[in-house]
């Protein structure tokens, strides 16, 4: 039982930060109908802007830095690569940020080399015991952090201005540029906010249980991909539950791992994909995705 | 994008087909003229590929930019400063050595077109990083290459090629060693359950193979758990085995998972030895929040003595490399590096004094090499190309204290289990 | 050259040096296996490979508008499932593999069939998906491609891979055995040179009639406005169903290709990077033709070959472990940048640059 409470918080915590990634995802899908293969540069960007600085500045400043770096980023791909195309087709546009990924991702690993990064958290290897349950302490913070982050953000995407142009946009672009709404403006927010929670995303990917940042943390990025999907490409909500689901599933896969030997070995990071596609069986747009009303 | 089928394309498929030419050609030479460039040089010394009147060329197939970068980088600059020092020594048979290296970034395609692209070249290959891209060109070095090319990677699947020859203890050996030092030390007992974390892959199974029969022998019972490189988080697995009840950890992993699986389990208060093949472990650790955990319990096999050992060899070798690369960090990647291109170099001289530079030369000399040593602890045997050069292995322990962060716990030896075990079975 | 019913007018001018230039195309390439190293043969059966798996994904990306980014599952299936079929049971490497032992051109038409059968298998669920959703559920295909890959031992081989049966026609082996010709030796690069160029040549013809003719002006309405496309009477949910079964089968025969290449089956080469590989072919050379497809593969494969050899003599590109971008970096570089550039401002790709302007022409999306 208590291997059961210990993997579904684990899980849940770990699935807290996936919907951190997928929020990401989801706000510039809402925003520009891209879908951002980018997304793990961005994440290894904050990550590493706030393991370079820490040692100066002190973790919370680089952290903060290091948020403002990824939106940085993120706004200049925005600007400078996704703004220049003119063509409509968004499976191209989704592959050019495949190149951008590329790009990036090149960049950073090759500064960070052979490094293992620590980020200088102030939780280190603490632990919370809530009677003979133990959880680590950078996990109920990264709970925290992305429960409180998802909710600022449901809430100034349901009241600020920003919020209304940004769901505008979304609804449609034409109509909401000819209401004033600045097109241009709502996908630059869209990619700085995705690039700073992926920074967030970062921190909590890299500190306790996994001993820092480096060259591969990006790959974790790609949890997130069933996570936005599961929960539906274009619903906020929809990118908290599927990041909670992939990583409770994953928890469980892999520590029961040895009760499950019949679907082979090494189960853990399957699972969330299969969960995936059986979501996609029965929901083609996802658990929380609006479906597509075509018009002719 | 939006645009008609067209009809059209030939100008296009033609201008393609003109690229692709223009680029092919520019790797054009003479083959219908080409030899096998055998010969035999002023001295008498017969010669072949790879070997000219001034030269001895080597192959490095390494990844300095995918997954094994850490490792293949420290390799590759010791490799760089053994060809250096013995260039400055004066080379090997009146001839320098040179080195051409190529990162294939561990990507199978173009590691098999690096050893195809370098194959006809070179001698042979004193670096091949990546077991199963030697697997995949393995049929071609049996079969018609017959080049010696040592392997970076410690598996017994890379075991009964007389051409391709793994330098140490393969990891099923050095799990049934790294097993015996935790019964030696009375931390387990007959009946036991230890737990055993390993990459999914031939580096990890291979190690299964040597835990589950180190398990037989002492009357243990294996918990297992597969793992993926990009696995990065051990807390369900260590929950997984606390749950289980082990009474000590095998990790054969890379360096991150073993440190987040001795972090998480200190952490805990889960109390185990953990004990880890040589490649679970890196430097850079100990500076991480894991660093005191490793300290304390971690214990790591290997087939050579660890480069911050106070023995004469690595000590040279530390001074030297730091020398040479100031700006990196000393990992065992340095030693094992090191002790292969010394062994090339050994096998390259004795070859000169059988006066045969040629592939097979090369291969014969180091059939004939029962006990090569360098001053790293272990003696190598090379006589049987289907067992591996040594049964030894040296357990270490992490310290941060110590260049490299490891010292020794207890010199090299062979488990009693590990000289009966045979391999392939 | 037949169809050039297009712009009569236009054709005949044209007519002559395009026929030269694919004379001289052809012969040169005929040639290669006498001049060129077995290093560049290689590249050049790599970049082959490619092709013919980036024409299928042209196909159904480039063509019919279906994000596919599980390519490389269907190259897997392709490639393991002729060596169960070609290969013969026994033991190998210390594990028992399951082969069926038949014929070896056999084999290849029957993973070509098996990779399309996959296909089929998965189209239920493409047909419900579109766009980015179509695009990540591939993605899972990866996943568990690579988890049974790894697991089915006996199928598989598992993390070893297996090895991968010489091809054999009419008693002719494509093996290493030396034959020469014309004072050449020939070894199984030259030899599969021949059979890489059959068979991109074939499945190019053939895609380039699917896609000239009713089938392909069906794909593009898909594309551009499915539900339009389906009120014109094009069985939408057929078309997509069969363009992932035929693009699937094209991944199976280059998957096929590159086992005979590798003369091994290497488990780890079947992931994501090979599956988004494929997409910046596509985009690289051009969505939607087979030019397009075969000049983006080729970019794709030879550039890093092209930077690695050449690497001593090319200014900026360091030798690895030096310190400074190595050629392995400059060419994922060059690609990453390749990718942005062409999208952002050569729309069409690579086989672009050698239409002259005025027969450029875009359409606004209705």
């Amino acid at each position: 039982m208590t291997t059961f409470v210990e993997l579904l918080l684990g899980g849940l915590s770990m699935g807290s930060v996936y919907a951190l990634i997928a929020l990401g995802f989801v706000v510039i899908f809402k925003a520009t109908e891209v879908v951002n293969f980018a997304h793990a540069s961005l994440l290894l960007a904050g990550g590493y802007v706030t393991a370079v600085l820490h040692d100066d500045i002190g973790f919370w400043p680089a952290l903060g830095v290091g948020i403002a770096g990824a939106a940085v980023v993120g706004s200049a791909v925005e600007y400078t690569v996704m703004r220049r195309y003119r063509g409509a087709d968004h499976s191209v546009l989704a592959i050019v940020t495949i190149g951008v990924d590329i790009l990036l991702t090149t960049e950073l690993t090759r500064r960070i080399g052979t490094d293992v990064l620590a980020l200088g958290d102030p939780w280190g290897d603490k632990l919370l015991t809530v009677g003979d349950i133990t959880i680590a302490q950078t996990r109920v913070a990264a709970f925290v952090a992305a429960a409180l982050l998802i909710t600022v953000f449901l809430l100034a995407f349901r009241y600020t201005t920003w919020g209304v142009s940004m769901r505008a946009a979304a609804e449609n672009p034409q109509t909401a540029a000819l209401m004033g709404v600045r097109l241009g403006r709502v996908s630059l927010s869209a990619w700085a906010v995705a690039g700073s929670l992926a920074a967030v995303a970062a921190l909590f990917l890299t500190v306790f249980p996994t001993p820092g940042l480096e060259r591969a943390t990006s790959l974790a990025a790609l949890k997130a991909f069933p996570a936005a999907i599961l929960g539906g490409l274009d619903s906020t909500t929809g990118a908290l539950a599927g990041g909670l689901i992939v990583g409770v599933t994953e928890s469980f896969a892999t520590g029961y791992q040895s009760d499950l030997t019949f679907l082979g070995r090494g189960f853990g990071d399957l699972a969330p994909y299969l969960v995936m596609v059986a979501v996609l069986l029965i929901r083609p747009a996802g658990l929380f995705g609006t479906k597509e009303l075509a018009r002719v | 994008m939006k645009r008609r089928a067209r009809h059209t394309n030939a100008p296009r498929t033609g201008a393609a087909l003109l690229v692709v030419l223009a680029l092919a050609l520019a790797g054009c030479s003479g083959k219908a003229t080409e030899g096998d460039g055998k010969g035999e040089d002023a001295g008498g010394v017969k010669t072949g590929q790879g070997v000219s009147d001034k030269t001895i060329s080597l192959g490095v197939l390494t990844d300095m930019t995918g997954v094994y970068a850490s490792l293949g980088k420290s390799v590759t600059q010791a490799q760089q400063l053994w060809a250096d020092q013995t260039n400055k020594a004066g080379g090997i048979c009146g001839r320098t050595i040179e080195l051409t290296v190529r990162d294939h970034g561990y990507d199978p395609q173009k590691a098999v077109a690096a050893y195809t692209e370098l194959e006809p070249d070179v001698l042979g290959f004193v670096q091949f990083i990546g077991s199963p891209f030697v697997a995949a060109v393995e049929k071609r070095i049996d079969g018609q290459d017959k080049g010696l090319v040592l392997p970076q990677a410690w598996s017994a699947n890379l075991l009964g090629s007389p051409y391709v020859r793994v330098v140490g203890a393969t990891y099923d050996i050095e799990t049934i060693n790294a097993i015996d030092y935790l019964l030696g030390n009375e931390r387990i007992a007959k009946g036991d359950k230890i737990g055993h974390v390993y990459f999914e892959g031939d580096y990890g199974e291979n190690a299964l193979v040597g835990s589950e029969y180190a398990a037989e022998q002492a009357g243990l019972t294996i918990v297992e758990q597969k793992i993926k490189p990009t696995d990065n988080d051990m807390s369900a697995q260590v929950a997984a085995l606390k749950k289980a009840g082990v009474k000590a950890i095998v990790i054969s992993a890379g360096p991150r998972q073993a440190a987040s699986l001795v972090g998480v389990a200190a952490a805990g208060g889960f109390n185990v030895p953990v004990v880890g093949n040589n490649s679970a472990f890196a430097p850079q650790l100990l500076a991480t929040a894991a660093g005191p955990a490793l300290m304390k319990d971690y214990y790591i096999a290997s087939s050579t003595l660890p480069i911050g050992s106070d023995e004469a060899a690595p000590k040279k070798l530390a001074t030297e490399y730091a020398a040479a690369y100031p700006d990196d960090g000393l990992d065992n990647g340095v030693v094992s590096g090191y002790t292969a291109a010394s062994l090339y170099g050994e096998v390259l001289k004795k070859a000169c004094e059988s006066k045969d530079l040629t592939r097979e030369g090369v291969d014969k000399a180091l059939l004939g090499l029962d006990a090569f040593s360098t001053g790293f602890g272990i003696t190598h045997d090379f006589s049987d190309p289907a067992a591996p050069s040594t049964r030894e292995s040296v357990i270490m322990k992490p310290d941060s204290k110590v260049p490299g962060g490891l010292k020794v716990v207890q010199e090299a030896r062979v488990a009693e289990p590990a000289e009966g075990f045979t391999f392939g079975g | 050259m037949s169809d050039t019913t297009h712009a009569p007018a236009k054709a005949a001018p044209h007519r002559t040096p395009r026929a030269y230039l694919w004379l001289a195309g052809s012969l040169l390439l005929l040639a290669l296996p006498f001049y060129l190293d077995r290093f560049w043969l290689q590249a050049g059966l790599f970049a082959m490979a490619a092709a013919i798996g980036a024409i299928g994904l042209n196909l159904l990306t480039g063509a019919t508008g279906q994000l596919s980014m599980g390519h490389s599952f269907f190259l897997a299936v392709g490639a393991y499932g002729y060596c169960v079929f070609a290969g013969e049971s026994g033991e190998e490497n210390g594990r028992q593999l399951t082969g069926l032992g038949l014929p070896t051109w056999l084999a290849v038409v029957l993973a070509v069939l098996l990779a399309g059968a996959a296909g089929g298998l998965f189209s239920p669920i493409a047909g419900r998906l579109r766009g980015a959703y179509l695009g990540i559920a591939t993605l899972a295909l990866i996943f568990i491609g690579q988890h049974v890959l790894f697991n089915a031992g006996d199928l598989t081989g598992g993390f070893n891979g297996r090895d991968v049966p010489v091809l054999s026609l009419f008693g002719f082996d494509f093996d290493d055995t030396e034959v020469v010709i014309a004072a050449v030796p020939f070894g199984s690069s030259e030899k599969l040179w021949y059979a890489g160029l059959f068979a991109l040549l074939v499945g190019g013809l053939f895609a380039r009639g699917v896609l000239r003719g009713r089938p392909g002006r069906a794909m593009n309405a898909i594309r551009d406005h499915r539900i339009a496309a389906g009120v014109m009477g094009v069985p939408v949910a057929r078309y997509r169903a069969a363009v992932f079964v035929l693009s699937s089968m094209y991944a199976g025969l280059a998957g096929v290709l590159i086992a005979l290449i590798f003369q091994r089956t290497v488990p780890d080469y079947f992931g994501m990077i090979l599956a988004l590989e494929y997409l910046a072919m596509i985009v690289i050379g051009g969505l939607g033709t087979v030019a397009g497809a075969v000049v983006g593969a080729a970019f794709v494969a030879l550039l890093p070959q092209l930077l690695t050899h050449y690497s001593d003599s090319l200014p900026l590109v360091a030798d690895p472990g030096s310190g400074g971008v190595t050629p392995g970096e400059a060419s994922r570089y060059l690609y990453g940048a390749a990718i942005v550039a062409v999208v952002l401002f050569l729309p069409g790709g690579l086989t672009r640059l050698s239409v002259p302007m005025v027969r450029r022409f875009s359409r606004e999306k209705s």
